[in-house]
C-alpha cells in the first residue's frame, strides 16, 4: 500500500519556522511519522507554498503514517478541519496507462555529475587530487545546475527515461518579420512545462560542513509513455536530494484549457 | 470639512454657466453617447511640449471633448463647462502600435530659426549661435480602434450626436493630421452607466484582427478588453480635463479614473468548448485524482 498525506503547517509557530527553513529538520519530522526503521522504505515529501501563509506538506509513504507530532508542534491542533489528510494512493496508480495525460508538479534538485569540474572548490580539488595520487577511481562531483535554462534542460533530457513526455506547447505565430530564421530557430520546440520556483538551500549537516541544494519546481503537462517506468519514478522519486524535499512527482487532473 | 481629496469635476462651483436651455436640472434623464475612434493614425498627447510630442495609449478627455467641440463648431474661446461635465469611458478594441515620426523643421529661406526669447520690440530673436534645423519627434498610434462612451444629460448628447454626424469643422483624432474613419458616432444608448453601455457594444476591431484572434482562441463568444472609466473613487488620476481651449489660456485639471476589463461580445457564433468565462487556476491538487 502507498499513502499520500497532506499536512497543514501553521507558519507562525516556532517549530514550523525551523521546519520550513531547514530541509534537514523537515526530513527529521517526516521520518518521525514512519513506524519502521529509517531505511525500511523510501519516503518522499514536498513543501508547497502556493500561499506562503498557508504552506502544505505533501508526503508519500509506503506504510500508513502518523503525523500527530507535526500537527501538535507545527499545525493548528485545536482547529477544525482535517489537520493531516492521509489517502490511499492506489486509485491514482490504477489510472497509470500509456497515453494518459496529467498535470504535474515536481520539486527536484537538478545536478550533473562530473569528475572534471571547470572550477573546483578547494575541498573538491583536494579530493580529486588525492584520488589521482592514489591512482583510484573517484566518484564524480555532483554539481547543481544553477540557471533556469540548465534546470529545464535537465528535466526535458530525462523525461523519456522516466516513462513520460512533455507535449509541445501551443505557441501563437510570431508577428510578421519576427519568425525565427533557420539560424536562430531552436531545434527543440517549447514544451508544456515551466519553472514556478527556484531556491538555494544551505543548511548544516552533522558537525562539519554544509549541504547546499539548488532546487527548481516544475509544473506542466505530461503524457505517459511507459507505465512501468513511470510508476517506478512516481513511487521512488526523481533525481537526488530526495530526503530534502526533492523528487516527489504529484499528478493532478488537467484543467480545461482553450487548446 | 471632510478630508476627501478635492475632485475637480465634482467641486465645480454651483453657479457654473450652462448654455443648455433646459439647464442641468432636467429630471435626471441621462444617456450614453458612443463614439468609434478609429483611423490610420491617432495621437493623444496630454502633457507634451516643445519638440517631443508623445501620445497616450488611449484617447484623452481633452482630445475627445475637442473633437466634439469641433463638430459643434465652437470657437476656441468658447466655454466648455457643459462638455467637461460628461463622464468618459474608453474601451480599447484594438490597441494599435506606436509610430515614431522623425521630423525636421527649418526655414525655407535658409534663415536661422527663432528662439523663445523676445527683443525689446517684442519680436522673437534668432537663435545664436544660428540653429537652422529643429528636430522634432512625434508619436502616433497606428491602426488603433477605441470606443469612447460619454455619459451625461440626454439632450446635450443628442445635440452632440447630430453634430458629430454633421460636423462644422473637420474632425481629428487628437491631431489635425489624423482624420477618423467613418462612422464616428455609434449613437445614443438609454443608460447612464458607462460600463453597461460599453459591455453591450460589439467588438469594433477590424475584421482581420477579429478573425485572427478568433482563430487563435477557438472563436470565443466574448473577449476581455481593457477599459478606463471615469470614477470619483478610481485609483488613478488623469490630468487631461480641459478648462478652456483658449489659445492664450489653455489649462487643464485632473479627474479620477478606474481601469477594468470589459467582457465584450465578439459576434462569433461558432459553438466551442471555450464559452464559459476563464477560471483562475485552482493550483495543483494531487488529491483530486484520489477519489476525493
Amino acid at each position: 500500500m502507498t499513502y499520500l498525506s497532506r499536512i497543514r503547517i501553521n507558519p507562525l509557530r516556532a517549530a514550523s519556522r525551523k521546519l520550513l527553513a531547514n530541509p534537514r529538520a523537515m526530513h527529521g519530522a517526516v521520518a518521525g511519522g514512519i513506524t519502521g526503521t529509517p531505511d525500511s522504505e523510501r519516503v518522499l515529501w514536498r513543501l508547497d507554498t502556493d500561499n506562503p501563509h498557508r504552506p502544505h506538506l505533501y508526503i508519500l509513504t509506503r506504510s500508513k503514517p502518523d503525523w500527530t507530532h507535526i500537527v501538535e508542534q507545527a499545525g493548528w491542533p485545536g482547529a477544525e478541519g482535517e489537520h493531516a489528510a492521509i489517502r490511499d494512493y492506489t486509485p491514482l496508480l490504477a489510472q497509470i496507462a500509456t497515453g494518459r495525460e496529467f498535470a504535474f508538479r515536481l520539486t527536484a534538485n537538478p545536478v550533473q555529475n562530473t569528475a572534471t569540474p571547470d572550477k573546483a572548490t578547494p575541498t573538491q580539488a583536494a579530493r580529486l587530487e588525492a584520488a589521482r595520487l592514489e591512482g583510484r577511481q573517484t566518484r564524480g562531483l555532483r554539481i547543481g545546475h544553477r540557471t533556469a535554462n540548465a534546470q529545464l534542460h535537465w528535466l526535458l533530457q530525462r523525461t523519456e527515461r522516466w516513462g513520460f513526455t512533455i507535449p509541445p506547447s501551443r505557441v501563437d505565430p510570431p508577428a510578421p518579420g519576427l519568425a525565427p530564421t533557420n539560424e536562430t530557430a531552436d531545434a527543440d520546440p517549447p514544451r508544456e512545462v515551466r519553472i514556478t520556483a527556484r531556491q538555494r538551500h544551505s543548511f548544516a549537516k552533522g558537525g562539519n560542513g554544509r549541504v547546499v541544494l539548488h532546487t527548481a519546481t516544475f509544473e506542466g503537462h505530461l503524457r505517459i509513455t511507459d507505465p512501468d517506468a513511470f510508476t517506478e519514478r512516481l513511487l521512488n522519486g526523481i533525481g537526488p536530494a530526495k530526503s530534502y524535499g526533492c523528487g516527489l512527482l504529484t499528478l493532478a487532473p488537467l484543467t480545461n484549457r482553450s487548446t | 470639512m471632510t478630508s476627501t481629496p478635492p475632485h475637480p469635476t465634482h467641486t465645480r462651483p454651483a453657479e457654473r454657466h450652462d448654455p443648455l436651455p433646459d439647464g442641468a436640472d432636467h429630471g435626471g434623464e441621462e444617456a450614453v453617447l458612443l463614439l468609434r475612434l478609429a483611423g490610420p493614425l491617432q495621437s493623444w498627447g496630454d502633457r507634451s511640449v516643445f519638440n517631443r510630442r508623445e501620445t497616450r495609449p488611449e484617447p484623452t478627455k481633452s482630445g475627445v471633448l475637442g473633437l466634439l467641440a469641433a463638430a459643434e463648431g465652437r470657437a476656441r474661446e468658447d466655454r466648455l463647462d457643459d462638455l467637461t461635465q460628461l463622464r468618459l469611458g474608453i474601451r480599447v478594441d484594438q490597441p494599435g502600435t506606436l509610430l515614431r515620426d522623425y521630423h525636421t523643421v527649418s526655414d525655407y529661406r535658409g534663415r536661422p530659426l527663432l528662439q523663445a526669447g523676445v527683443s525689446a520690440k517684442g519680436r522673437q530673436k534668432p537663435t545664436s549661435p544660428a540653429k537652422n534645423t529643429h528636430i522634432t519627434i512625434r508619436y502616433y498610434l497606428q491602426d488603433a480602434v477605441f470606443v469612447a462612451a460619454l455619459a451625461g444629460p440626454a439632450p446635450l448628447l443628442r445635440t452632440l450626436d447630430t453634430a458629430v454626424r454633421h460636423p462644422a469643422y473637420p474632425l481629428a483624432l487628437g491631431r489635425r493630421s489624423c482624420p477618423p474613419t467613418q462612422p464616428v458616432s455609434l449613437g445614443l444608448r438609454d443608460t447612464s452607466d458607462l460600463r453597461q453601455a460599453l459591455e453591450a457594444e460589439p467588438w469594433q476591431a477590424a475584421r482581420h484582427v477579429r478573425n485572427e484572434q478568433g482563430r487563435r482562441n477557438s472563436y470565443p463568444t466574448h473577449v476581455d478588453l481593457s477599459a478606463t472609466i471615469e470614477d470619483p473613487d478610481g485609483d488613478d488620476v488623469r490630468h487631461d480635463v480641459p478648462q478652456s481651449f483658449h489659445p492664450r489660456s489653455r489649462s487643464y485639471t485632473s479627474r479620477r479614473v478606474r481601469h477594468l476589463w470589459i467582457p465584450t461580445p465578439t459576434g462569433f457564433t461558432t459553438p466551442t468548448n471555450n464559452d464559459q468565462p476563464r477560471q483562475p487556476s485552482a493550483g495543483h491538487d494531487p488529491f483530486a485524482l484520489l477519489g476525493w
